[in-house]
């Protein structure tokens, strides 16, 4: 795998931003590419440090690879780097660098029905599951996604949601926004009680979840209680990070680095560690 | 065996010191720590080689506190990388304690295996000639042997030890260690010498099972408990040999600037803050159990050795008394229900 000054990990490269998109009024997905096309390849769920390098640098789950054209990194406006992120302009230079962590296991879940259920921005690092999983349709059974926001304006990848990945074979998507809203006909309330709404069969399936720690917790409950047992459950994990390579020390759990160990994790893996996630 | 006369150490840390930045035990003021022989000034500072321990360890030597990686010029939208620091110049710590040389021995793990190599780290290490001094005599906060640390016997590229009256004795171990020798060769002497004794420790606590045990500690009140007078200062960290935790961070001016790590401290509560205001270590008592968990626990599972030296620096630091010997005794006494 082509990596980026591998020799010195914790120097970026440059890449040029090549498109910036609103996908909700405070997430926008960044497009980046250096002159030789994608600075690294990048597996889905694995990370990289993307940096305004004046300013500041941190970790993001890659959105989608697409070839050697362009990394996508759909990033929220939560801080002092992501506040900047947000008001730059096509062609403006960043740092990367990467790929970090293990990323989801797509090899193993091949031959499964896939179960995606995210809440908010957490739909960015299944989202290069999910159209991993459309790119190599053949190798997976059927597919369902369940995305909630807060409203109906924060929910990311719109066109994708509504109009492309319904149209998919065997692909059901479901969409639910926290509180009811003029404009809303579809499904109100939080992503977990929606879940045992749907009440998904566990029969040959993996979920795959992904949303703030609150809405991991239940949703791993509620699958719990449907019959997944702990080696059905993937989650993917996040932590103040710096390095990215398993020597800053913040982003552990327990003995696991987050950063290079994870972040993803099933349940069985992660109830081994201490309740700190 | 050969011998290096009191009277000649002077001299040859100034030949060492002519090829290579060579780092000793100095008290400088009020303060004793590892500084360059070169910055040595003789009305004001005092070559200390029998303190036990000096309070700023030589970690510095190999991870200074605020390190430059790289520089970067800024033209409108274009940044570029314009330059890469990485420490060539030979080094030498001279008069370094078996415990600080376990210190570098746990950084070389974190910095050099699992993985990634740290470039920055290991262009220092590389460059590194360690002559480590024998200890005989355990300091009043020493406990080296209880952490599995042989203080007579350091893995240096040379071992001194203090023979009182007759000088040190010296002995090269390595490659290194020979050709740091050739080069004081005419400042040496020959001559039958008896090696001192280890004296007692007064200091020490069973290790032994600790790990074990705090695996299944994680939610036992003893956090709690023990946290209690933890200001959370981060002396702790910032003296202790082994502690590597750092931070990432930019200086800037005009259309310039440089990213530097510097040492950061898993004590402070913005350490582990998330950029969307969430923190899983936000309470003093978690993050004091996962700093000793680390040290104890975490360590010795991925890389099969405690990340604790038994220097004793932070036991004589802490403004509030806490003590990882006590510590670990209340470890080793509490009730698990096992």
């Amino acid at each position: 795998m082509p990596n980026c000054n591998c020799e010195k990990p914790l120097v970026p490269c440059t890449v040029e931003v090549i498109d910036i998109v609103d996908e909700t009024p405070d997430i926008k997905s960044f497009y980046v590419k250096n002159e030789n096309g994608v600075p690294f390849d990048i597996k889905p769920g694995q990370c990289a440090m993307v940096s305004h390098i004046p300013v500041g640098e941190g970790m993001f789950s890659c959105t989608w690879q697409e070839e050697n054209e362009y990394l996508q990194f759909a990033i929220k406006r939560t801080g002092l780097l992501t506040d900047e992120l947000h008001t730059i302009e096509v062609g403006q230079k960043l740092g990367v660098r990467g790929p970090y962590g293990n990323g989801f296991p797509v090899d193993e879940c091949k031959g499964q029905d896939m179960l995606f259920i995210a809440g908010g921005i957490g739909l960015a690092p299944l989202r290069s599951f999910i159209k991993y999983c459309f790119k190599h349709r053949e190798d997976y059974g059927k597919i369902q996604i369940l995305y909630g926001s807060r409203s109906a304006a924060d929910l990311c990848f719109k066109a994708e949601l509504f109009d492309l990945w319904p149209q998919i074979k065997d692909t059901e998507v479901f969409t639910t926004i926290d509180n009811a809203e003029e404009g809303w006909d579809g499904h109100v309330g939080f992503v977990p009680s929606y879940l045992e709404e749907i009440n998904p069969d566990p029969a040959g399936k993996i979920a795959v979840t992904c949303g703030p720690p609150i809405m991991i917790k239940f949703v791993i409950k509620a699958l719990e209680k449907m019959g997944y047992s702990d080696e059905q459950v993937i989650t993917t994990l996040e932590m103040r990070m710096k390095c990215g390579i398993g020597k800053c020390g913040r982003c552990n759990i327990g003995s696991e680095f987050i950063c290079l160990d994870g972040p993803v994790f099933n349940l069985a893996q992660l109830k081994k560690l201490p309740p700190e996630w | 065996m050969k011998i290096l006369k009191k009277d000649q150490i002077e001299e040859a840390l100034n030949r060492m010191a002519d090829q290579a930045e060579v780092y000793v035990p100095l008290q400088k003021g009020t303060q004793t720590g590892f500084y360059t022989w070169q910055s040595y000034d003789n009305t004001t500072d005092t070559l200390v080689l029998d303190e036990l321990n000096v309070s700023l360890p030589p970690k510095q030597v190999v991870f200074p506190p605020t390190d430059k990686m790289y520089s970067f010029k800024q033209n409108g939208v274009e940044i570029d990388i314009d330059k890469i620091y990485e420490a060539i110049e030979p080094q030498v710590v001279f008069g370094i304690r078996a415990c600080d040389l376990q210190g570098i021995a746990c950084l070389d793990l974190v910095f050099l295996t699992k993985g990634y190599e740290d470039n920055f780290y290991k262009a220092r290490r590389e460059n590194l000639t360690t002559v480590a001094q024998a200890c005989y005599q355990p300091g009043q906060a020493c406990f080296c042997s209880s952490m599995g640390v042989d203080p007579v016997h350091p893995e240096a590229d040379v071992i001194i030890s203090d023979l009182g009256e007759e000088g040190y004795a010296w002995e090269a171990q390595t490659e290194k260690g020979q050709a740091l020798t050739e080069k004081i060769a005419e400042l040496l002497e020959e001559k039958e010498v008896k090696l001192p004794e280890l004296q007692e420790f007064t200091l020490k606590v069973e290790y032994d099972g600790v790990a074990e045990k705090l695996k299944e500690m994680f939610e036992h009140p003893i956090w709690e408990q023990l946290s209690e007078p933890c200001q959370t200062c981060g002396i702790c960290t910032y003296l202790c040999p082994t502690c590597h935790c750092f931070d990432i961070q930019v200086k800037t001016w005009g259309d310039e600037g440089y990213r530097f790590r510097c040492y950061d401290s898993c004590m402070y509560e913005e350490y582990t803050r998330e950029a969307g205001g969430g923190n899983p270590r936000g309470k003093v008592s978690e993050r004091f159990r996962n700093r000793f968990l680390h040290k104890l626990e975490f360590f010795q599972e991925r890389y099969g050795t405690p990340l604790c030296t038994g220097c004793g620096r932070c036991i004589i630091a802490c403004p509030t008394g806490i003590s990882i010997i006590k510590l670990i005794e209340k470890v080793k006494e509490a009730d698990t229900g096992a």
